[in-house]
């Protein structure tokens, strides 16, 4: 009878020491340092971290590809955009899509420039079925041009290749001299610059067209700008002799033909004017 | 009977994929013919990967190509194997600003046709 009841009265205990032990055994394993150790032995220690400068790495790198997505054109694509945006947006104005004969225009032109030294240029010429605009050069970037050139002038005014490669060589000239991005009188202040989290102005492109059809159509280029480029015009044809006589002769026949032809009135108030050109080309009378 | 039936439609056909190029130019047209003055079978943007395809009746500088339903021509020079930096993919956000519809796009692809382009040479 003692054997049962102390036997009754071990069982519990036995239970009790299992149980007891099994939560040391648990104690031991949840004990950080320990698993602190393993990782450490493991060289797994540093992962947790790791992961963390990867992620933040990530989330650095989206940012920066986000902010990237909200920039505006340097300067080079801002011209190359904006100069071919006026020109689709005044497609019909211009009237340019028509079938066009091979006019040898570029080739002489390109001779031109390669005469005078200027290589690795690229230039796109539109030739335009309107009186509108005359000629006119537009910035694309850098070393790459845009000229207007318009067939019912050329027609009328009867020009040779060579007349037109010249009038495409001053156009050429006026971009070079920032003359056009000065007279926009638009803040370009904007190019380059990122606008994430900013307003965009709503106006932005309607504000660059305007500028654009302002300086093309009505204002084009002060007197200033017409006597340096003129000087310039003459500094470099005066080493080809033959170029700069159909030169001289060109502005005798525009002179004469603004004053005549009542549809190419505005081209005074674009380039003025070429009577005063032909008195800055003429060579100065000496007085002995 | 069915494998013979293929091959003649093969060898039969006008057209067959060759490989893969991609658009390199801002905007642009797949003519109808090799002529710039063709009309526009569908607009390509820069970037667009175009199937090129065999053709009968080559055109020196002309590729035939397939884009999308539509089979036309575009200048073998607008067309290059790496694909090309984009400034749609540039500046996505001011591409956007441009506020281009589908006649601006259309115009914009119409420019290079009526381009007279020009590149001097280096010294």
């Amino acid at each position: 009878m003692r054997y049962i009841l102390l036997t009754l009265f071990m069982i519990p205990l036995s239970f009790a020491q299992i149980n007891l032990s099994q939560e040391e055994k648990e104690q031991e394993i949840i004990d950080y340092s320990n698993i602190k150790n393993v990782l450490k032995n493991d060289g797994l220690a540093d992962k947790p971290s790791q992961a963390k400068k990867i992620v933040k790495e990530i989330k650095e790198k989206r940012k920066e590809v986000n902010l990237k997505r909200f920039q505006y054109p340097d300067k080079d694509d801002f011209w190359f955009l904006s100069s071919q945006y006026y020109l689709v947006k005044k497609a019909q104005e211009l009237r340019w899509e028509f079938p066009k004969p091979e006019y040898g225009i570029g080739v002489a032109f390109k001779q031109l420039l390669e005469k005078f030294g200027y290589y690795n240029k690229t230039f796109d010429v539109m030739i335009v079925n309107t009186p509108n605009v005359a000629h006119f050069g537009l910035p694309g970037g850098k070393d790459h041009y845009f000229f207007i050139l318009s067939l019912p002038f050329m027609r009328s005014l009867d020009l040779t290749k060579v007349d037109i490669a010249l009038l495409l060589l001053e156009d050429f000239f006026r971009v070079e001299a920032g003359y056009f991005e000065k007279n926009l009188k638009l803040d370009l202040s904007f190019i380059g610059t990122n606008f994430y989290e900013k307003k965009i102005d709503p106006k932005l492109m309607e504000n660059i067209l305007s500028a654009y059809d302002k300086v093309i159509m009505k204002t084009g280029f002060n007197f200033q700008q017409q006597y340096e480029l003129t000087k310039k015009m003459d500094a470099q044809l005066k080493s080809e002799p033959e170029l700069w006589s159909v030169y001289f002769k060109l502005y005798g026949k525009l002179e004469r033909f603004m004053k005549s032809d009542l549809l190419y009135k505005n081209y005074l108030k674009i380039y003025p004017s070429p009577e005063l050109q032909i008195n800055w080309l003429s060579p100065k009378k000496s007085v002995i | 009977m069915k494998y013979s039936c293929l091959i003649f439609l093969i060898l039969n056909g006008t057209a067959f994929a060759e490989s893969r190029l991609y658009f390199n130019q801002f905007l642009g047209h797949v003519h109808k013919n090799a002529s710039n003055d063709s009309s526009s079978l569908t607009i390509v943007q820069c970037s667009h990967s175009v199937s090129i395809l065999k053709s009968k009746n080559s055109s020196p500088g002309w590729y035939y190509v397939q884009v999308g339903e539509d089979k036309g021509y575009i200048q073998k020079e607008y067309l290059s194997e790496k694909r090309p930096e984009c400034l749609q993919g540039k500046y996505p956000k001011y591409y956007l600003e441009l506020g281009l519809d589908i006649s601006d796009m259309y115009y914009w692809g119409k420019l290079n046709d009526h381009f007279i382009h020009g590149v001097t040479k280096i010294k």
